[in-house]
């Protein structure tokens, strides 16, 4: 039967192994803390700068990865057991002491951290190290150069696809309800399609003998391109399709993307000259043929 | 003969032209038709004024007072309401079953046209003219028949597709 001293003596035994364990605990719980952007960085992979790091996703990334600490606060407050060897653990201001002993590999800690529920005991985590946690531990710590960059980017991909989900089905909507061609006809593609007919009828009455037809109208192209900028510039919305979404999402940066599409619009705009100067051309020429053929009937 | 072969361009593009002008009036198609096939309308409309002219009563019954009428008139409107929403619900399914059946049918028949266009005109071009006018892109505008200085039928559905289509826009 054990004596009260024995108790005793156990119980500050106890305490002190206790307090060790804890402190060790703390110990390890701020390195993780302090290597948890190195984890970041290699869930979501490696990246050299940030290419799009507009205020917008900094602001909402950047709380967002202190919002992960932060939040786990309260859950410190309704599961006291998280950190039974942290008295102090409990309505500390410290963020770190109420960030619960992270197990397993990065991932998990993320999911555990991220979907909150109660941790387990920190009891294996203080005695396990876990290999993600040791990996990191090992690695050089030069590598912590921008591992939030890789989070911020992540974080950013999914509001964009966020928002461009909501503007295709905004313009999906507006679609069928306009249910219509997208090209504008402002006045300078309406001064490019009365050229190309008037260009046409001069062609067939004058030129068309000469030379073949399509050299006038490349010369009626290059004096386009230069009388472009003294007409008055139109906005043009940029529509949300399927396509540039998945552009977009993929990486492509927009600013290609929208430069891409306006060569592309450019292209459409010479086609529809084109199509219209060929038009005029050949409806010019039946109703010659017609008049034509007309008189020589009638003499 | 000779003129009716000289008219193909005109017969071409009077075709693409009545597509794309049944493909602008679908819409206005579409709402005629289901004016005429589904004649709830009137029932629904109904329905409507019945729940604004409970809901009028039911404001002004004060709920202190007659708790049994005001209770016993939000059940109405409820229940009105509910029937209600399930008949606009399986009107605008109708609707839109309709909408696909309609736009089916019009990219069906429009698909037959060209082809038989394109079958038709497969060997003859849609008219001639002189070959060097249209160089250095004469076998291009005269695919697929071959003809030297020859206006081919793909070339000419698609000048006149684009042609319409923009005549069109402009004038809606």
């Amino acid at each position: 039967m054990e004596s009260p001293d024995d108790t005793t003596q156990k119980t500050s035994e106890e305490k002190s192994g206790l307090s060790s364990a804890q402190r060790r605990a703390e110990i390890r719980r701020r390195k993780l803390l302090m290597n948890s952007e190195d984890r970041m960085k290699r869930i979501v992979g490696f990246t050299k700068s940030e290419s799009e790091n507009n205020g917008a996703s900094s602001r909402v990334t950047e709380p967002r990865f202190h919002l992960d600490l932060d939040r786990i606060e309260p859950w410190s407050a309704s599961s006291p057991r998280l950190s039974p060897f942290l008295p102090e653990a409990v309505g500390s201001s410290h963020p770190h002491s109420s960030v619960p002993e992270r197990t397993g590999s990065p991932l998990g800690d993320c999911s555990k951290v991220l979907g909150g529920g109660v941790v387990e005991d920190v009891t294996p985590g203080v005695r396990q190290r876990p290999r993600g946690e040791a990996q990191l531990a090992a690695e050089d710590p030069s590598h912590s150069a921008s591992p939030r960059g890789g989070l911020q980017k992540y974080l950013s991909r999914f509001d964009d696809a966020m928002k461009l989900r909501g503007q295709l089905a905004n313009e999906k909507q507006a679609q069928d309800a306009a249910s219509s061609d997208t090209e504008e006809l402002d006045s300078f593609r309406l001064f490019r399609l009365v050229g190309s007919v008037l260009l046409a009828i001069f062609v067939r009455v004058f030129v068309c003998k000469y030379l073949s037809i399509f050299a006038p109208f490349l010369t009626l192209e290059l004096a386009y391109m230069g009388l472009y900028k003294y007409f008055p510039k139109v906005e043009k919305k940029t529509h949300t399709t399927v396509l540039t979404a998945a552009l977009l999402l993929s990486g492509i940066p927009a600013e290609v993307i929208n430069r891409s599409m306006d060569t592309y619009r450019k292209m459409g705009d010479v086609f529809a000259d084109l199509c219209v100067y060929f038009f005029t051309f050949i409806l010019s020429h039946e109703v010659l043929l017609l008049v034509g053929s007309e008189e020589t009937e009638s003499l | 003969m000779t003129k009716m072969a000289g008219c193909s361009w005109f017969l071409v593009l009077g075709s693409v032209f009545l597509c794309n002008l049944f493909k602008t009036l679908l819409p206005s198609i579409f709402s005629f038709l289901s004016k005429v096939l589904q004649k709830d309308a009137e029932h629904e409309r109904h329905m409507r004024a019945e729940i604004q002219e409970m809901k009028k009563e039911h404001n002004s019954v004060s709920m202190m007072d007659e708790f049994a009428r005001y209770a016993r008139l939000e059940r109405k409107i409820n229940k009105m309401t509910d029937k209600l929403k399930t008949h606009v619900k399986s009107r605008t399914a109708q609707q839109a079953k309709m909408k696909w059946v309609v736009n089916i049918i019009f990219y069906i028949l429009q698909a037959a046209l060209m082809i038989s266009l394109i079958w038709k005109y497969y060997a003859d071009p849609v008219t001639v003219i002189p070959n060097k006018w249209i160089s250095p892109l004469e076998w291009l505008v005269a695919f697929p028949s071959g003809v030297a200085g020859g206006v081919g039928i793909t070339c000419w559905l698609v000048v006149c597709n684009k042609v319409v289509s923009i005549g069109l826009y402009s004038i809606s």
